[in-house]
């Protein structure tokens, strides 16, 4: 059975105990995690390296302002970090980083990855309704009874990826009924053991996986299925595909989101993208009118084979979309039934190459043949 | 300028009245599918109802009977009139004739952009119309029809509705009067005698209870589409001058409050940066801004972007770095780049998925800046933008300590 450390204290402040102690005990220069902006629950992300500033960390905190993917990379795009930093994130963040760190944006080098079984996250309107605070002992109980807060975010309530397999560090969150008192801290890689010596906390030795997640797993496949199934009744082809879009201003903001869309200039942002004068008006001659600016359908088509291979479902999209797009459902979907075909799962091993770099010679003979 | 407005008042403005027995929005697609009729436009830009949905699109519209789905007021501001209009010229003249029909801020974002190389007017016609305002888009979405629906009311009754966007519920630029070159505070440049009105032709709401529009020609390009459609502007505007008067002097109203809460609000370092806070630096503020036209946003660049070791002492001098970084820089940034330009229309506030109030806050600053500038975002097409226009005698006040204030050099010496 894997080692793990238990801390006497509750799940939140157990984290920011080993946190405390990898500092203090210059195992870790900085940890980057989750920290309180203000006392409306306004959180960011930070590169916290003072104690005192730890203090303000809410890491389990059930809300993604950003995929802290995106944070990795930017933070290890120019090279690999030479101190050693910790790094406390989502599974589905964890798998956006190694996707990333495939595409050369980034590096795992000197970062001890930490994460937990994840009970998903709040949308971002929720922090505008002034509810979060209001709903946190909802979110708790249902981590604890290993349920689904039926208020997460769409992508969360359908996720089966919520155990974090390739982190170095594991907080057992789903099941535990104790967390208000009791923190588990499962050690999943020889990485996690050493940086855990002499760690406040008694060594024991727990399972990753337990009867409870296999519980959670089986309700999130359900929601998974029906949200699919949902899907492809009303969402498949192009009409479906044109309505589901129609509101779409453009605005590019679910590209921008997204952790694996990661171009500094996106294509579809580019000169080659926009309109020549000719091609209104050949439009124009063939239709009656014509939406501008133009393009939205070709974009998130062109988005969508570019990243849906990779798309790790954390819903980044959907929560930043200004007219309320379900683009992550539908990028889900297209992303799920792809990584299929593929045989492949974004973020479980990041020596497994892209499938859209690598060349097989034999590959899809089924579809060549008539 | 000043002999500007005297002949004004010599010789009033005349426009055409029209009946709007079947409500306004008819009289208003009427007029214009005559235009289309009359081979005067190729196309109109108009805001169309997109089919299936309850939102509405930007539309180029060729064929009339796309007019069904058209709405000159849409109960939202989608996508902003002058960033639609920019798509179609950027690369080029199309040699459309377009006749394009947009709120008055769109009009004035169109204009700033014009001056900013980013459209090619030569073609286009700029329609104006009276604004009711918008409603706020991400509520819209959620209840459409319930939204429409006071919306409804609100623009038939012309009400300053607190349901409104709240830029919108202290707009006082939402007639003609800001699409003129003689709009207050007059203008410092002495470029300025090039004087090229933002709209062409100005469609009238206010003062007519709904049972008529007014149609005011501006520039000769307008008095042109209304002879030619035969509608001579022989008709007396008091009605519509004097019911805008009164709306716009209510806007002042609300808008001299809403600048001394707001001043109180964000004045300072710790404020400001407080109003932030929930910003997760996503851009979309940015992207959806008529002005900000860069085809790569500096804060979207790699310039930002340090190494791990350089991350990591910045963290150490304060004990914490906000990722991703430098939220206060771009806005501050951003500000600083369009700010003078900031037309009020309020997308970026609409574009927030976490409800900062963007637009208040840029309204605020711009409206102070701009007065500083003697300069009002597209009223004319001829006045340079304040950045691109050099005055000579300009900001004295800033240049010179002010008497009883003069700092000793030992002082001085101290404080440095």
């Amino acid at each position: 059975m894997p080692k793990a450390l238990k801390i006497n204290k509750s799940v939140d402040e157990g984290i920011k105990e080993l946190l405390e102690f990898l500092i203090q005990n210059e195992k870790i220069k900085g940890v980057f995690t989750l920290k309180k902006m203000n006392d409306e629950g306004a959180v960011s992300y930070s590169l916290i390296t003072d104690l005192d500033e730890l203090k303000e960390a809410v890491p389990l905190y059930p809300f993604m302002p950003v995929n802290a993917g995106k944070v990795l990379s930017a933070f290890s795009l120019q090279a690999a970090t030479k101190e050693r930093v910790a790094a406390v994130l989502r599974p589905c963040e964890l798998r956006a980083f190694v996707e990333l760190v495939k595409r050369v944006q980034g590096s795992l080098e000197n970062i001890l990855l930490i994460s937990l079984t994840c009970g998903g996250v709040y949308t971002l309107k929720s922090l505008n309704n002034g509810n979060l605070a209001k709903q946190l002992p909802q979110y708790w109980e249902a981590v604890k009874k290993a349920e689904i807060d039926p208020d997460i975010r769409v992508t969360c309530r359908s996720c089966e990826n919520f155990i974090p397999h390739l982190a170095d560090m594991t907080v057992a969150a789903v099941g535990k009924k104790d967390i208000d008192n009791e923190c588990v801290i499962l050690l999943n890689s020889q990485k996690g053991e050493d940086f855990a010596l002499n760690a406040p906390g008694s060594a024991i030795t727990e399972e990753m996986e337990t009867a409870d997640t296999e519980k959670l797993k089986k309700l999130r496949v359900e929601q998974k299925e029906k949200l699919f199934d949902d899907f492809d009744k009303n969402g498949v082809g192009t009409k479906a595909f044109i309505k589901t879009f129609a509101a779409c201003l453009g605005c590019h903001a679910c590209s921008h989101a997204c952790p694996i869309c990661f171009c500094t200039l996106c294509d579809f942002d580019s000169k080659s993208c926009e309109y020549q004068p000719l091609s209104f008006v050949s439009e124009l001659s063939q239709k009656g009118g014509l939406k501008v600016p133009p393009g939205n359908i070709f974009f998130h088509l062109g988005r969508m084979t570019h990243m849906a291979v990779s798309c790790i479902s954390c819903g980044m999209c959907s929560d930043v979309c200004p007219v309320n797009i379900p683009v992550a459902t539908v990028f889900t979907r297209v992303g799920d039934s792809l990584q299929k075909v593929l045989d492949y799962i974004p973020g479980r091993d990041v020596e497994e190459a892209v499938p859209s770099g690598t060349y097989k010679e034999e590959e899809f003979a089924e579809v060549g043949e008539q | 300028m000043k002999s500007a407005q005297k002949e004004k008042k010599s010789n009033p403005q005349k426009g055409k009245i029209l009946p709007a027995d079947e409500g306004t929005r008819k009289a208003v697609l009427d007029f214009l599918k005559k235009s289309l009729e009359k081979s005067y436009f190729d196309v109109l830009l108009i805001p169309a109802k997109t089919p299936e949905t309850k939102s509405y699109s930007w539309i180029l519209l060729k064929d009339e009977s796309l007019l069904e789905q058209a709405d000159p007021l849409p109960p939202v501001m989608t996508v902003q009139g002058g960033n639609a209009l920019s798509s179609i010229t950027k690369h080029g003249d199309p040699n459309l004739r377009i006749g394009a029909l947009m709120r008055p801020c769109e009009i004035r974002a169109a204009v700033e952009l014009f001056k900013l190389n980013q459209i090619d007017l030569d073609n286009i016609s700029l329609i104006s119309i009276d604004c009711p305002g918008a409603m706020p888009l991400q509520e819209y979405m959620v209840e459409p029809d319930k939204i429409a629906d006071s919306f409804k009311t609100i623009s038939e009754k012309w009400e300053i509705s607190d349901t409104l966007r709240p830029v919108c519920q202290i707009c006082h630029r939402f007639s003609l009067a800001s699409l003129l070159p003689s709009s207050e505070p007059e203008s410092s440049s002495d470029q300025s005698e090039r004087v090229l009105p933002a709209s062409d032709l100005h469609i009238g709401l206010i003062g007519t209870e709904n049972k008529n529009i007014f149609f005011i020609p501006v520039t000769d390009k307008g008095k042109d589409i209304l002879e030619k459609l035969g509608l001579s502007p022989e008709d007396s505007l008091q009605d519509w001058e004097s019911k805008v008067e009164e709306m716009r002097k209510s806007k002042l109203e609300k808008k001299e409050k809403f600048n001394q809460e707001w001043q109180n609000k964000i004045e300072g370092t710790d404020k400001f940066v407080a109003a932030f806070d929930a910003c997760i630096n996503c851009h979309n503020c940015m992207r959806v801004c008529p002005i900000c036209y860069c085809q790569q946003c500096y804060f979207d660049s790699q310039f930002l972007n340090l190494s791990p070791g350089d991350y990591l002492e910045r963290a150490e001098k304060r004990g914490a770095l906000r990722f991703p970084l430098d939220t206060i820089l771009f806005h501050l940034g951003r500000m600083s780049h369009m700010v003078l330009s900031c037309v009020a229309c309020g997308a970026c506030e609409d574009a927030c998925p976490m409800s900062i109030p963007v637009a208040q806050i840029f309204t605020l600053v711009g409206d102070q800046t701009q007065k500083d500038f003697h300069y009002v975002p597209g009223r004319n097409r001829g006045e340079p933008l304040p950045l691109q226009d050099f005055v000579e005698d300009e900001f004295g006040e800033v240049e010179t300590p002010s008497e009883g204030a003069e700092v000793s050099t030992e002082e001085a010496e101290k404080n440095a």
